[in-house]
């Protein structure tokens, strides 16, 4: 469980989050919806603690990364803004050194290193270097990275740009995969139909404030529009940052 | 397991398959002393130049005996041209040369050159010290001649012995190969720091790296010891590379011997550790707060001015004070003078230096843990 409460957050004038609150509940999909610049990514770097906040609490399972960062974070596999690889080293020695970060070894490191290679079906990646991969390649790395502890929290911003059908495909399904086993996902976007497509619940975002909250279905009730898309527009007030 | 150790192995794994990182360390401790060991055959070829004189003299005619003298010290007479940059030294010697030298009367040999050249300095020294000697030669002659004993005009004999130049030269190479020592601590893991910082920001993986669950301490020790890790093989390779080069420069024949014990270079080996700690701490400093790989390259060359500003201005401006024994650097580079001078150690001194040198490296360690935590650091706010 993720619990964002009355976030504020300002870099110099501009004001990028203000008074935010939301939560994203165990074994559901969040969606975090808004155009650009609307303050997803800062909203996410604060609930990892990587930013600190000015006012209000990012809460995961309770515990604040402000506070505690070390504790926080081992309760969560996070899929950053930015997601360099260490092209130098081989896929397999990569997921294999996030996992020892989290503190797996001996046999349980084996384990899941390879599980969640098998998982992501790059069995033919595990040996290679990273440079010179795909964005879909790529993605797919830094997924593993985030998996291979077996968090009980997934954070990823924006986690499908730049993908193509296929690896968009094997990204939901490894998110649903995910829900299942009762994982807390929140996810950052501004893709409409991969939220349609994918999320439980939406929080859609615009200014540093929640302008709506609910179902897919509850927003286009609350608009009354049947699309998602038109209800969104009609939420944030403008058809700025969004791509369809 | 230790997250310290943890990120160390995967960053010096990292690091030994970065060609340019093994290739930036190599490299110095290669050609540093190959270069230094070039630059002495020069400056020793220069010193000990034994080749003639060559000058244009006038009337030789007059006095063949002396310009036999001359030619018995090496000064000939010169055969092409002189060329349009230089100003020729020229000796005449007059016509009545013969006449007055029987009469006994004093001879006027004119010598034109320009004593201001730097280049020619030694050539016309020597070609005043050859007419001198002849004079003093006719001197001795006459006095004989006369029933004189010559001493008698000799009441003073100043023997000089020109070994102030040679002396300082000396100590000129010997000072650039412990600063050139001191600097392979700064030189061989400089790339390493810079990639495994301003790198890692540059490959937008140190966001990922900051948000696992551990302390920022422990990312900067993993990653400083990797670094310092290059530096202290850099410097290991260079402390074996310069006693097995300076075994062929001709040193002995400026009159210098130095000694490379194994001891010795153990001891220096030691020493250094320390200081390829700070050395890396301080390229991580700076570069953990440059945007990408060129900015921090920018700002470490600019670092690499401290370690040389403080041996080779401690050696040329002849500093001597004591708290040199005690500072970090400082310390180090006066305990090397005193081993390769065979001097006693200031042992106090040298474990101070040490120890401060550690305890700077650590305190600018924690600097950047704590830099790590700040946002402005981290995303460059």
């Amino acid at each position: 469980m993720i619990n964002v409460q009355r976030l504020s957050k300002s870099f110099k004038e501009v004001q990028a989050l203000d008074n935010l609150s939301f939560s994203a509940p165990d074994g559901q999909i969040t969606g975090l919806l808004g155009p650009n610049g609307a303050g997803k990514t800062t909203c996410l770097r604060i609930i990892y603690g990587l930013l600190k906040s000015e006012q209000g609490e990012a809460l995961i399972n309770g515990i604040d990364a402000n506070q505690d960062p070390i504790n926080a974070r081992r309760q969560i596999g996070i899929f950053p803004d930015k997601f360099g690889l260490y092209e130098r080293l081989t896929v397999r020695e990569q997921i294999r050194y996030f996992a020892q970060l989290h503190g797996l070894s001996g046999m349980e490191l084996e384990q899941r290193t390879e599980l969640v290679i098998n998982q992501l079906d790059m069995s033919s990646l595990a040996n290679r270097k990273s440079a010179g991969f795909s964005q879909g390649q790529r993605m797919k790395v830094a997924l593993a990275q985030a998996l291979v502890h077996n968090p009980k929290h997934l954070i990823l911003d924006e986690p499908s740009r730049g993908l193509d059908v296929m690896s968009t495909r094997i990204l939901r399904d490894i998110l649903r995969e995910q829900r299942a086993q009762g994982t807390c996902i929140l996810f950052s976007s501004h893709v409409m139909q991969e939220v349609a497509a994918l999320c439980d619940r939406v929080v859609v975002m615009a200014k540093g404030r929640v302008a709506a909250e609910g179902t897919p279905q509850e927003l286009c009730e609350l608009t009354g529009e049947s699309a998602l898309e038109e209800a969104f527009v009609k939420i944030i007030g403008s058809d700025e940052g969004i791509a369809a | 397991m230790n997250m310290t150790a943890l990120i160390w192995r995967k960053e010096f794994k990292d690091a030994l398959r970065d060609k340019r990182s093994v290739l930036a360390a190599m490299s110095y401790a290669f050609f540093g002393p190959m270069l230094m060991a070039v630059a002495f055959f020069f400056l020793i070829s220069q010193l000990t130049d034994p080749s003639d004189v060559e000058i244009s003299i006038e009337g030789k005619e007059h006095a063949p005996e002396l310009v036999q003298h001359l030619q018995l010290q090496g000064i000939v007479e010169r055969q092409q041209p002189w060329p349009d940059t230089v100003t020729p030294i020229t000796l005449s010697i007059p016509a009545q040369w013969a006449e007055q030298i029987k009469r006994a009367e004093p001879v006027t040999v004119t010598l034109r050159a320009d004593w201001s050249a730097q280049k020619q300095q030694t050539e016309i020294k020597r070609v005043e010290r050859a007419v001198q000697a002849y004079a003093a030669q006719i001197t001795h002659y006459r006095m004989i001649l006369r029933g004189i004993d010559p001493r008698m005009a000799q009441p003073i004999n100043l023997s000089k012995q020109d070994l102030a130049t040679r002396g300082s030269k000396a100590a000129l190479i010997m000072g650039s190969v412990l600063v050139f020592i001191i600097l392979s601590v700064f030189w061989s893991g400089m790339n390493v720091a810079i990639d495994i910082s301003a790198g890692e920001r540059e490959r937008n993986s140190l966001e990922f790296l900051l948000s696992q669950p551990l302390s920022t301490q422990s990312i900067v020790w993993g990653k400083g010891l990797a670094a310092t890790s290059f530096a202290v093989f850099g410097a290991a390779l260079s402390l074996v590379l310069i006693p097995i080069i300076f075994n062929y420069v001709p040193l002995q024949e400026i009159g210098m011997s130095v000694n490379f014990s194994v001891p010795m270079m153990l001891l220096m080996f030691v020493l250094l550790i320390p200081l390829a700690l700070l050395a890396t701490a301080l390229q991580l400093f700076v570069s953990f707060r440059a945007k990408n790989f060129k900015e921090a390259q920018t700002y470490i060359s600019f670092l690499l001015i401290i370690p040389m500003a403080a041996s080779f201005g401690v050696e040329f401006a002849r500093l001597k004070t004591p708290i040199l024994y005690y500072l970090p650097l400082t310390g180090q580079h006066q305990t090397f003078l005193s081993l390769i001078r065979g001097e006693g150690v200031n042992w106090l001194g040298a474990s101070v230096s040490a120890v401060a040198t550690l305890v700077l490296a650590l305190l600018i360690g924690q600097l950047i843990a704590r830099m790590l935590k700040s946002e402005k650091t981290v995303f460059g706010l």
